[in-house]
């Protein structure tokens, strides 16, 4: 705010911020395009690729991600350390299962900027499996981020009212039962 | 449409003949009624999702299962869309009530992995094969979300609906 003194604006407009992200049921992509904006700093508009000006992110709940489609059992993970005979492919089940926190890691990792910043950024990224988080990354947050994907609700959510006051499209016939 | 029931009460020498409207059988009136399917009497076209379980909660039996087209009365194209949805709402988890019945006295396997969370799945979860070679750019094996029948359905972003990821 302008109404600072000068070193307080300095410092506001320069000091890194902890950004919380909840993975609840939201597709990893969209997490990941997220962060991976907020550790460059594309978010200030101070920005420039040579200062290192990003902030940290907290991703939590990494294990409840939910893909769109058939992406996990279609989506393939490969690696190939260099030696023969190493080529792995992981389907997204088998990696999550593995790892619940490498499908957001990988995917970050793709959408940073292919230079030496990139290992500082992704140092800068904590990824967490369940929504438990330690005292230290507690303490530091500041903003949580809006989920970029609706949650839809379950039939079992809906209260009665809601389910009464929704009008019937069609009447079933008098003779017809077994529903 | 208000049905009601014919009471009739005797004090004597007068006998009161009344009609009791059942409240809960007022229904409200669709905005098309003179429509051969129940989607085009309420002019749901091109409005409804996988999201929309209490829509598509009036089609399906109690174990999930969907109801004959002679009995619900809807035509072919918005039959094929209910099912569509009602298989994309099964697999995404939002009608967790509607399972089929397991034989008594089952006790289920303790299953190794939890269930995965996904949404808008075309195929069924046992029948896809992972895509192990994508292929370059210009012939690149795509994952299908959602699905071809639904893309007439209004948008109210700019953003187009892709189908192919």
């Amino acid at each position: 705010m302008s109404s600072f003194s000068r070193s307080a604006q300095q410092w506001a407009t320069f000091a890194r911020s902890w950004f919380l992200i909840d993975a609840r049921m939201q597709p990893p992509g969209k997490i990941a395009s997220m962060c991976s904006v907020r550790l460059q700093g594309k978010h200030k508009p101070i920005y420039h690729p040579m200062s290192d000006i990003g902030d940290h992110v907290v991703v939590m709940n990494t294990r409840h991600i939910a893909f769109s489609g058939n992406k996990w059992e279609q989506k393939v993970y490969s690696s190939h350390t260099g030696y023969p005979g190493s080529f792995k492919q992981l389907t997204a089940a088998q990696m999550h299962k593995k790892d619940p926190t490498a499908i957001i890691k990988l995917a970050v990792y793709g959408m940073l900027p292919k230079n030496l910043t990139r290992r500082t950024m992704m140092q800068r990224l904590h990824l967490f499996t369940d929504d438990v988080l330690p005292e230290d990354i507690l303490k530091n947050l500041t903003e949580e981020l809006p989920q970029p994907r609706e949650i839809p609700r379950k039939l079992s959510e809906y209260t009665q009212e809601e389910r009464d006051a929704f009008p019937m499209l069609w009447t079933p016939p008098e003779d017809y039962r077994m529903k | 449409v208000v049905c009601f029931t014919v009471v009739e009460k005797k004090d004597g020498k007068t006998t009161v003949i009344e009609g009791v409207i059942d409240p809960t059988s007022e229904q409200p009136q669709p905005p098309n009624p003179t429509a051969s399917c129940p989607i085009y009497r309420w002019n749901l076209q091109n409005k409804y999702n996988y999201t929309d379980v209490l829509l598509l909660s009036q089609f399906i039996r109690s174990d999930g299962g969907m109801l004959p087209r002679r009995i619900t009365g809807l035509c072919a194209q918005e039959h094929t869309k209910i099912v569509i949805c009602i298989q994309m709402a099964h697999r995404a988890g939002l009608l967790p009530d509607h399972k089929p019945p397991l034989p008594e006295g089952h006790v289920p396997k303790p299953k190794s992995n939890p269930p995965l969370n996904r949404y808008l799945t075309r195929y069924s979860v046992k029948s896809v094969k992972p895509i192990y070679k994508t292929g370059l750019k210009w012939c690149k094996k795509r994952m299908s979300v959602g699905h071809p029948a639904l893309k007439n359905n209004v948008r109210y972003s700019p953003k187009p609906l892709y189908i192919k990821h």
